[in-house]
């Protein structure tokens, strides 16, 4: 069996090719109430998202009974909504994935273990999200299955400050 | 930190309103008066009252209302208890746990003319509709009210009756108006809806039994959705504690676990993360999952999606 190890986690100085932009930004204070959009987030470091229900310490989320440290911030694709009403017909907003930032250009899946700049601020990748059934609840669409592997990532605020629509995004390593 | 999930949309009491005899009038808004769950036309929900009661209540507001639930509550004296906590221990301010919105209606686009029949407080969901209706700026509806004397939420409908949109028949006065005539024939165009007491929506089942489905919606309040319509009750035993635990047809055993206070690690809840791995030692288990292989099945499932095949299943808890 070869040792699968990709050069950028090998060797800090390789690069992914990629340049993406903030598209979308949106938080809402407790579990099950709609996402609001905003034209800016302010990330605090070590902590999460200013009048988000995943701000630690101050958690009102539908998960929140499951602490988890990297879940500061969390950001979905919009190649992903284009996607899923190209190959499934259906439409989702990008207010109803329910993640903070929906970004565009972003190879969400290859950055898990690494650093980016999300506009002025800095996040480390902790996991990928994982689609769960409470979402088909709050939308009424049934999209647990095709979100499976691709319904975004969690992160850990290294470097806090405000991240506004339109900020780009890119490699940090 | 919560220890336990959160399964409730957390309201406050932001107004209590007089609306008739024994009527109260509630309205709901999030802490912050931040956007509500949406909802449809007529929709209810359940109340997570105080007193540990779970009670079903119809929105009489419009969904794009969107900050406020009102729900209009008479107060059965002789009832399970729900209306009685609400009007006499519910004021502004207390903290309601209320559920997702479910049932309402969305009319087809090629309806065009609607009637609608309520009884007494059944009023509350129609009322939800025909707000609806009339902020899209259509009035082609007309709601027929069939009380025994007092108009409940008077106040309320008074604009809608002086405006011709709302009838009201007194039985007192006039006795049971003629369902059937003010119904009227089937047409292609038309729709009709009733809510009210069982009796009545017997009789408006029978008399629109010749109707096309989609035209007809008699407004009951409906159970959260099932999964799996083909599930059968089961019995779970917990072999170490020897406790049993009954799950009814369509529920998850996860949520019997835990209406039984057995708290169980979850994330996904749709059998693909992994992280509410049981072990389970006798029984036929269902599994549905999408993360164990065939011979960890063998020994394991997934609790949030996994059924039984068999009257009793034995869980290692």
């Amino acid at each position: 069996m070869l040792d699968i190890v990709s050069a950028g986690s090998a060797h800090s100085a390789a690069q992914l090719g990629w340049a993406g932009v903030v598209r979308f930004l949106h938080l809402t204070p407790r579990a099950f109430l709609p996402m609001g959009a905003a034209e800016a987030l302010t990330l605090v470091a070590g902590r999460g998202i200013e009048g988000d229900r995943y701000m630690i310490g101050n958690e009102a989320g539908f998960y929140s009974h499951k602490p988890e440290e990297g879940r500061q911030v969390t950001l979905f694709e919009l190649e992903t909504l284009v996607a899923l009403k190209r190959d499934a017909g259906i439409e989702l907003g990008p207010e109803e994935h329910r993640r903070n930032v929906t970004v565009e250009g972003v190879p969400l899946n290859h950055l898990v273990g690494r650093r980016f700049w999300l506009g002025e601020t800095l996040l480390e990748a902790t996991r990928l999200s994982v689609p769960c059934r409470h979402i088909e609840e709050i939308t009424g669409k049934a999209i647990f299955d095709p979100l499976i592997n691709r319904s975004g990532l969690n992160c850990r605020i290294l470097q806090g400050g405000i991240v506004r629509v339109g900020d780009r995004v890119r490699n940090a390593t | 930190m919560n220890a336990r999930p959160i399964t409730t949309v957390r309201t406050v009491v932001a107004g209590v309103e007089e609306a008739g005899r024994d009527i109260k009038l509630f309205t709901l808004v999030d802490p912050d008066r931040w956007e509500l769950p949406p909802f449809k036309p007529g929709a209810h929900v359940d109340l997570h009252l105080p007193n540990g009661l779970v009670r079903t209540y119809s929105l009489c507001n419009e969904p794009a209302d969107s900050r406020r639930y009102v729900i209009g509550v008479k107060r059965e004296a002789e009832g399970r208890g729900g209306s009685r906590a609400l009007h006499d221990d519910v004021g502004i301010g207390d903290t309601i746990g209320v559920s997702l919105p479910r049932g309402g209606l969305a009319f087809a686009p090629e309806i065009t003319r609607r009637v609608f029949v309520a009884g007494g407080i059944g009023v509350t969901p129609l009322l939800s509709m025909v707000r609806d209706l009339l902020r899209r700026g259509d009035a082609n509806f007309v709601l027929h009210l069939i009380v025994r004397d007092q108009v409940p939420l008077a106040a309320q409908l008074a604009p809608l009756i002086d405006a011709g949109h709302v009838v009201v028949h007194r039985t007192s006065l006039s006795g049971r108006p003629n369902l059937a005539s003010l119904i009227g024939s089937p047409e292609p165009s038309v729709a009709v809806a009733c809510c009210g007491p069982e009796g009545m929506l017997g009789d408006f089942e029978r008399l629109t039994g010749a109707w096309p489905t989609d035209k007809v919606h008699v407004e009951r309040f409906v159970a959260p959705p099932v999964t799996d319509p083909d599930a059968k009750p089961f019995t779970l035993t917990l072999a170490r504690s020897g406790a049993e635990i009954e799950v009814h047809a369509g529920q998850t055993m996860l949520a019997a676990l835990r209406e039984s206070g057995i708290d169980i690690a979850t994330s996904c809840c749709g059998g693909i993360c992994g992280a509410c791995k049981v072990g389970w030692i006798e029984g036929k288990p269902v599994h549905r999952d999408r993360v164990l292989s065939p011979y960890e099945r063998e020994r394991y499932l997934m609790v949030c999606v996994a059924g039984s095949d068999a009257d009793r299943l034995v869980l290692d808890l």
